[in-house]
């Protein structure tokens, strides 16, 4: 049932020139994260989202340090083998310090053009609003002279229906988890979530479509198994989830960056863009590394792992990630006081060895089990 | 090396103002970063309290490395910036030097140092529950243009509204214009005393800039700060008369990139000073003494204030960084640069290994950087440091005997 999946996640820069040559559309790379990638379709390209990899870093260190986080590093990684060769420009965001660096060093290393969509971070609300203003019309101008295509009201609102019901289609995949723990293994789920970052809209929605199908006369397996709920920003390695698989333990919602922060979007509104814009950022789920007074993670992941009647949260922390690690102690202490246990795990996107990993999460499951 | 005899009246000045800000009964606390709008703050009397300053001031004393265990302790990262650490392990423990910084009534935050203050701001906000100001700066990547102009006045005159409400009383424009004139006295003052560092042999070095900027940073905006400027300009220009230079003698000429490793200021000051190698500049605080990029053009004060806090070193794209690098490096007449990759910086230090490439392209002077970090001491080797130096200090070319151009 998710073989289809798993190919694309196993065979990526394959199935994105297979893609790219049948479309005959410019792939531009998305970094994370939350660039409105309906743009990018409705100017005539072909987003691929871009979250990192598991490849050994060989020439990344010549230009990050080592304490860079292993997204950036390993997307960088990517380019510097020729790895990349199919991507034809980049879109950015300002999302953290690291990410901000990193589109000056693609730049003035790589010839790739770029558009970047500088994220506002204020509690002026005017004033964020008409910052974005200007932020949504230079990404506008800037893609559509990479794709040599104009953007049309018609355009726009089509993509933003095909990319809408993407983001249905997840979470319709999300709400089954939560009500029917255990139906979708751990991997599997994130293997289907994957493979939409690389694959056109309209193949990834049938593809959903005949999934949801098949699950829906399913049941979960018997017996209570220990739920959880995870946080962080990137579920990579995908490899951990064959350890909770394995241990029986089900993840039964999350909150990563390129999970629920995404898919809880709603469907970008085109009739006034940048309100649509506004919305799309601000509105979904809150994340570490966007300002919203008016967004608190605190409040959100406590109701967040209740209503999902989940037995404790797992953080994924992705070493070096400095909005994260902010974010964390304070965020578990407040999960504890409300009785909530947490655990946590330190991972790099690169790493091939798991046993620190598998002992954490072997603990952890005996403590949900009581 | 000689010592700027101003250091006991910045002694004594930066006392009281620890001394008011702990004492005070009227006035509020703000906890500020180092490159907010704080004339807005003098403007109604409320004091801004530092805590950057305050982590480097723990570091210097070499009391900072048991504060980063307190706050590691209770969960924080060494991933995290090591002043935020610093600073937490503060709180924590009432430890740290004068006692601890005094509470705070609110916070204000701006991005131009990096994004990373808005997680440290948000987390004092959530442990103090005080509400938090964030004045965004957006990354220039390429230059200063009017949506990122209009974006910030459109955030100072809502600091306006919220200082207002805060004190209960309006804003006072009238103060804050007066407020504005000291700063733009007290930068032109400090910019003047670091561009003495052209000067062959230079007599003022960046050790001594990261000592005296101090009241740059926690003072600007008031009379305090412009008098002691002046009494540091007027020793640096005698020394400059009197042919005095900051280190014995002058054979190499380098810039200073990034903070400082606060831990190891005197140490380091002592091996460059032994190699002969004068520190001429440093982007860090010369981030404190006007434009570092084009001055916007404009009658408005708020949108020159904007402009001004926009173009700070590290909130420039690469290419404006670049071209701000090769103008230090002739301008100084240096013979080479050192480059601090900071652990705890990643906006200043990512990107550096090819801004030093390029650079030195540029230049054709050569680059070196140091694997360190400004609080945590455990990121740093002396040995290894100091081996990489020599051997910088061995491939550069002596500068050429050329008659003081101060």
């Amino acid at each position: 049932m998710y073989s289809a999946f798993h190919l694309v996640t196993n065979n990526v820069s394959d199935v994105v020139r297979e893609h790219q040559q049948q479309l005959d559309r410019p792939v531009i790379g998305v970094m994370p994260a939350y660039f409105p990638m309906e743009l990018i379709e409705a100017a005539g390209g072909y987003p691929v989202q871009l979250w990192g990899n598991n490849l050994p870093i060989q020439h990344a260190d010549s230009h990050l340090q080592g304490y860079c986080c292993s997204v950036a590093k390993s997307i960088m990684e990517l380019e510097l083998r020729g790895s990349a060769d199919m991507v034809q420009a980049y879109a950015f965001t300002t999302l953290c310090d690291t990410l901000v660096n990193l589109r000056e060093i693609y730049e003035r290393v790589f010839s790739k053009p770029q558009v970047v969509l500088s994220m506002p971070m204020t509690r002026t609300m005017d004033a964020r609003r008409s910052y974005l203003e200007s932020g949504v019309e230079s990404i506008v101008k800037g893609l559509e002279e990479i794709t040599a295509q104009q953007i049309t009201p018609t355009s726009l609102a089509e993509s933003a229906a095909l990319f809408g019901r993407t983001r249905e289609l997840q979470r319709e995949l999300y709400q089954i988890r939560r009500v029917s723990p255990g139906l979708i293994g751990n991997r599997d789920f994130y293997a289907v979530i994957k493979a939409g970052f690389f694959l056109p809209r309209t193949v990834y929605n049938t593809m959903l479509e005949d999934l949801l199908k098949k699950l829906k006369p399913l049941s979960p397996p018997k017996g209570k198994r220990p739920r959880i709920v995870i946080s962080g920003l990137v579920f990579d390695p995908i490899d951990i989830f064959s350890t909770l698989d394995d241990l029986q333990v089900d993840v039964v919602d999350d909150d990563f960056a390129n999970g629920w922060r995404t898919v809880s979007k709603k469907t970008l509104r085109t009739d006034n863009l940048v309100d649509g814009v506004a919305e799309y950022l601000y509105e979904a789920a809150p994340c570490c590394c966007l300002y919203n007074a008016e967004n608190d993670r605190h409040d959100y992941l406590v109701d967040k792992t209740k209503q999902a009647d989940a037995d404790g949260v797992l953080f994924w922390y992705i070493n070096f990630c400095e909005p994260d690690a902010f974010d964390a102690p304070l965020l578990k202490e407040r999960l504890k006081k409300e009785g909530i246990p947490v655990s946590s795990i330190d991972v790099e996107l690169t790493m091939s060895h798991f046993d620190a990993v598998k002992t954490r999460l072997n603990a952890f499951s005996e403590i949900l089990e009581g | 090396m000689p010592k700027f005899e101003a250091i006991s009246k910045m002694q004594e000045i930066m006392t009281n103002y620890y001394v008011e800000a702990k004492t005070t009964k009227e006035k509020p606390i703000a906890w500020v970063t180092s490159g907010a709008p704080v004339e807005f703050l003098q403007a109604m009397d409320i004091i801004p309290i530092y805590p950057e300053n305050y982590a480097a001031m723990c570091a210097s004393s070499h009391t900072g490395m048991e504060l980063i265990d307190a706050a590691e302790a209770a969960g924080y990262s060494q991933d995290i910036c090591s002043y935020a650490r610093t600073d937490f392990g503060a709180a924590m423990t009432s430890g740290g030097p004068v006692g601890g910084l005094p509470e705070p009534d609110f916070l204000l935050c701006s991005t131009n140092i990096c994004k990373t203050v808005i997680k440290w701001y948000e987390a004092i906000a959530r442990v103090k529950k005080v509400p938090l100001f964030v004045v965004d700066t957006p990354f220039l990547y390429q230059g200063l243009n009017q949506p990122v102009i209009d974006y910030c006045v459109r955030q100072f005159k809502d600091l306006e509204l919220f200082l207002a409400d805060l004190t209960k009383r309006p804003f006072d424009h009238e103060r804050f214009h007066e407020t504005l004139f000291l700063t733009a006295e007290a930068t032109e003052l400090w910019r003047s005393i670091l561009n003495l560092g052209e000067t062959i042999p230079s007599p003022i070095n960046a050790i001594d800039g990261f000592i005296h900027m101090a009241p740059i940073v926690t003072l600007r905006g008031t009379q305090t700060c412009v008098d002691y400027y002046k009494l540091l300009l007027a020793e640096a220009e005698k020394r400059v008369r009197d042919g005095v230079s900051a280190i014995p003698e002058e054979k190499y000429r380098v810039l200073w990139d990034n903070l400082p490793i606060w831990f190891k200021l005197k140490r380091l000051g002592k091996f460059f000073a032994e190699q002969k190698c004068a520190i001429t500049a440093a982007t860090y605080t010369n981030s404190w003494g006007g434009p570092l990029i084009e001055p916007w053009q404009s009658n408005d004060i708020y949108e020159v204030m904007a402009s001004q806090y926009l173009s700070g070193y590290i909130n420039l794209g690469f290419a404006d960084r670049i071209k701000y690098l090769v103008e230090l490096i002739e301008t100084n007449s240096l013979t080479g640069f050192v480059m601090h990759s900071n652990r705890s910086c990643k906006p200043y230090s990512i990107g550096m290994y090819r801004l030093q490439e390029e650079v030195t392209h540029l230049t054709g002077k050569p680059g070196i950087i140091i694997e360190a970090d400004q609080n945590d001491e455990r990121a740093y080797s002396d040995a290894q440091t100091e081996t990489r130096l020599e051997a910088f200090f061995e491939s550069m070319d002596p500068v050429a005997t050329a008659p003081n151009r101060a």
